[in-house]
């Protein structure tokens, strides 16, 4: 692959130089150089909020760096104007199927680049390019006068990468594309990248799976907290090496004082499966213990999460709660079992914004608040928030606060305390600490294990590595919806990553032969 | 399923019943098969149904309706609304009414005055809306307020009477038909065309669904989303300045009230006919047999005698059966 490449291919097609944004007090990109040549496939890879998105967003013309240059085929890009940056040749397939339901394929696939014959679409001639383009990808070319609303999902992403071929574009970016797509509909997608390259196009691929980076790329950048840390081949870097790359230095987890939680499993979890997201699982959580499910965006951990919440029953296996069979159908059902959650998604699920910080605590709580069964206490619901305000330092002028003004991190705490006025038997977590800062990020922590402490059962359900080696006496490593190696306290970072990224020696799409591979 | 052995080197392609786009979706057949069956009824029903005049008072009345109804399918289809139609319509009645009979002016000169102040105030809601990042129903229930007050300072507390003579052209009377239908009607019927044959053809009537659909995916494929959004309010502006004259040609007087309620006859009719309330989805045509729909409706109730009162009931259930079956579809494609 990266030895065909002659020299006059070596055509730089993107240039982005000494680029820099912020956000607020956050620099999302310090300064990043990075380049694109024709005929590469160039994989760019780092842990969440490394910058990557925001380096993508960039050059698709959706945000302009404060400083720094981007020059497409050595013409500058003006940004801001997602407009401007198609017409520069630059295509974006964006992880999400951006489809229109009511629109056809063929008009999903030219939406905003129509092909005009006058004021009116030339949809004679936009047929037969979708038509061609269909079948390149494999699919039947009558769907293209398809309602995308009546395509099943799986076509409708397939639709979707028509979509970023359909245009002559010099630089193609494919956000996490395999995140959202069966092998065999990976298999198509690089069939379809490699002609593309062969084509002489620049081609940017962003994933999380690094055993696909071999595959499928010839050199590799690794981003970090908002810099180009490495750029090299491929060829040159295992899985593993990748991943050490991203973490960069290793941060070993803080094993602290921590006793191994002994005693009957309070959670006990068989054979749980739910077809097309995840399947046989198995997972034990002692009282005082904390479990970790890490897993790579598209792993299936958050199905493995709704499942328990009763949001979106399992349908195989079975879940017990202190020895016995619970049935999690609902989200009552959950509640009813013992197990409370802290869901992932805050502003969706987790707070009643416009509301007080004592009624969103109080709110999981009535009857047990409430006098005589039915009088609801105001004033203890008051009192109960105050004290929660001072033990967990939620930095808020009183309870009568409304949450939606609090911080993240805040809005965080007052989510966890419904979870602690009475002290749940299971408690699930999940992404305790996104979108918060540090400081608030430490003190989540250190609740979490003093709930445990407590005697409940924790299971934490993560993207975010080092909280979760920080926090799990045990880390599950989910990966495609199964569970693939466990590790206990002071696993180092690069290990779980390559794990959860598909780095186990025998499967021959690994990155390189890595001799310290998975031993399992 | 067509199975096909020994095929090993492609991906064989899925082949499956195709459900093509067709020219007349499922809920406009519906609605023209209860519209026809109602018609049916009533002709046997009734001695007054099936007559001439009775029927050209159907489409007469329906016209306003169904020509405010082909703007603000656009506007529902981008998931916005415009909910300040009927104040708009006072402000262009009193408008040209104070223009017909105090500055004389003749027909044609009053139609376009009537068309581009109602593009001026449907530009002003346009531009609320896709600049001022406000939602559509808060911008246009503010316009509703503020445009009936602009009628009203202008108009004072008078009432006009005898400018339908100058609308005639346009009226209700025998002097507003050619070939025996209302000139009102022909005029919904050439316009409802043009725009279906522009929300189906054009590249920028197709955008409108992506507007609806998601408007930030929209704006990544490069979608100029607040030009469509702008457009769809001044279209509907344009619209109500025409409907302004039917109504006033319709007889009678002018005053305060006029329009008052308006907005709520055209959203019915547009929800009716099968657009989705929020957005990415519907068709003029279904909204012109939305409006035929609640004329028949309407004329109905007051040929059998019916208490009016009924007329509502019967509207509401409609808007909840075309809510319902498009709840259902929904449902049904995302099983799937």
């Amino acid at each position: 692959m990266a030895e065909t490449i002659t020299e006059q291919d070596h055509r730089a097609l993107l240039r982005l130089h000494d680029v820099q944004k912020r956000y607020g007090g956050v620099r999302a990109l310090r300064g990043v150089d990075f380049e694109v040549h024709a005929g590469e496939v160039h994989a760019l890879v780092g842990e969440n909020g490394a910058g990557k998105s925001t380096l993508i967003k960039i050059v698709s013309g959706a945000e302009v760096a404060d400083e720094g240059s981007v020059e497409v085929d050595g013409a500058p890009l003006g940004g801001g104007s997602t407009q401007a940056a198609m017409e520069a040749g630059i295509a974006t397939v964006y992880q999400e199927p951006h489809l229109f339901g009511e629109l056809t394929v063929a008009e999903n696939v030219f939406l905003g680049r129509e092909l005009l014959a006058g004021g009116r679409v030339d949809w004679a001639t936009q047929r037969g390019r979708v038509g061609e383009l269909l079948e390149q990808i494999g699919l039947d070319r009558a769907i293209g006068d398809v309602r995308v609303a009546d395509l099943p999902v799986a076509e409708q992403q397939l639709v979707s990468i028509a979509k970023a071929f359909a245009h002559s574009a010099k630089v193609l970016i494919l956000d996490e594309p395999s995140a959202i797509l069966t092998d065999r509909e990976i298999e198509v997608l690089f069939g379809v990248v490699r002609s593309l390259r062969a084509a002489g196009m620049g081609i940017i691929y962003i994933s999380h799976r690094l055993d696909e980076l071999a595959q499928i790329s010839d050199r590799v950048t690794v981003m970090r907290d908002g810099e180009v840390v490495a750029t090299r081949p491929t060829r040159s870097l295992s899985v593993r090496q990748v991943a050490e790359l991203m973490v960069g230095h290793e941060l070993r987890a803080d094993t602290a004082d921590r006793v191994v939680p002994t005693g009957d499993p309070v959670l006990d979890v068989a054979g749980l499966g739910r077809s097309g997201a995840f399947e046989a699982l198995d997972l034990q959580v002692r009282p005082a213990e904390v479990v970790a499910l890490y897993g790579l965006v598209g792993s299936g951990t958050d199905a493995i999460a709704r499942a328990l919440y009763g949001i979106e029953p399992a349908d195989s296996g079975a879940v017990r709660v202190d020895g016995r069979a619970v049935r999690l159908h609902t989200a009552r059902d959950a509640a009813a079992a013992g197990i409370a959650m802290l869901p992932g998604n805050r502003k969706q699920q987790g707070v009643f914004a416009d509301k007080s910080i004592a009624f969103n605590i109080s709110s999981a709580h009535l009857r047990y608040l409430a006098k005589f069964g039915f009088w609801f206490d105001r004033a203890r619901e008051r009192s109960l928030a105050q004290g929660f305000l001072t033990r967990i330092a939620i930095k808020a002028p009183g309870p009568d606060t409304a949450v939606g003004a609090l911080s993240g991190g805040n809005q965080q705490k007052v989510v966890l305390a419904r979870q602690l006025v009475r002290a749940p038997r299971v408690l699930v977590l999940e992404e305790p600490t996104q979108g918060v800062d540090v400081g608030a990020k430490e003190e989540i922590h250190r609740l979490v294990l003093e709930l445990a402490d407590g005697g409940s059962a924790v299971l934490v359900i993560s993207t975010d590595l080092p909280e979760v080696l920080q926090l799990a006496d045990r880390v599950l490593v989910v990966r495609r919806g199964a569970m693939v190696r466990e590790f206990g306290r002071g696993a180092s970072q690069a290990e779980v990553l390559a794990a959860a990224a598909g780095d186990n020696g025998d499967d021959p799409t690994s990155v390189a032969a890595d001799a310290e591979g998975a031993p399992t | 399923m067509t199975a096909t052995t020994g095929q090993v080197d492609q991906a064989p392609p899925v082949t499956r019943r195709r459900p093509r786009v067709r020219a007349i979706e499922g809920q406009e057949v519906a609605l023209i098969g209860v519209t026809g069956l109602l018609w049916l009824v009533l002709s046997l029903a009734t001695d007054t149904f099936l007559t001439s005049g009775n029927l050209q008072n159907i489409l007469f009345t329906v016209a306003p309706i169904a020509l405010i109804g082909i703007g603000m399918t656009a506007v529902i289809v981008t998931a916005g609304i415009d909910v300040s139609v009927g104040s708009q319509a006072a402000v262009v009645m009193v408008v040209i009414a104070l223009l017909v009979r105090d500055a004389g002016f003749a027909f044609l000169p009053a139609l376009a005055v009537a068309v581009v102040s109602g593009l001026v105030l449907g530009a002003l809601n346009g531009l609320l809306v896709a600049y001022g990042g406000i939602h559509p129903i808060i911008v246009t229930f503010g316009t509703l307020n503020i445009y009936r007050f602009v009628a009203l300072q202008i108009f004072g507390s008078e009432q006009v009477a005898g400018v339908p003579g100058a609308f005639a052209p346009i009226g209700g009377g025998a002097e507003g038909r050619v070939f025996g239908v209302p000139v009102a009607w022909w005029l919904t019927l050439v316009l409802a065309a043009g725009m279906w044959c522009y929300m189906r053809f054009w590249a920028t009537g197709r955008h409108l669904y992506a507007v609806g659909g998601d408007a930030f995916a929209a704006r990544l494929a490069g979608v100029r989303v607040r030009r469509r959004q702008i457009s769809a309010y001044v279209l509907t502006g344009a619209c109500v300045g025409l409907a302004a004259c039917v109504l006033i040609g319709s007889g009678g007087l002018v005053q305060q009230n006029v329009g008052a309620g308006l907005e709520l006859r055209v959203i019915a009719a547009v929800v009716i006919g099968g657009t989705s309330i929020i957005g990415g989805r519907g068709t003029v045509l279904g909204t012109l047999l939305g409006a035929l729909l609640v004329g028949t409706v309407t004329s109905a109730v007051t040929l059998l005698s019916w208490p009016t009162e009924l007329t509502q009931l019967f509207i509401g259930g409609f808007i909840l059966v075309a809510v319902g079956v498009d709840l259902l579809r929904e449902r049904r494609r995302s099983a799937r």
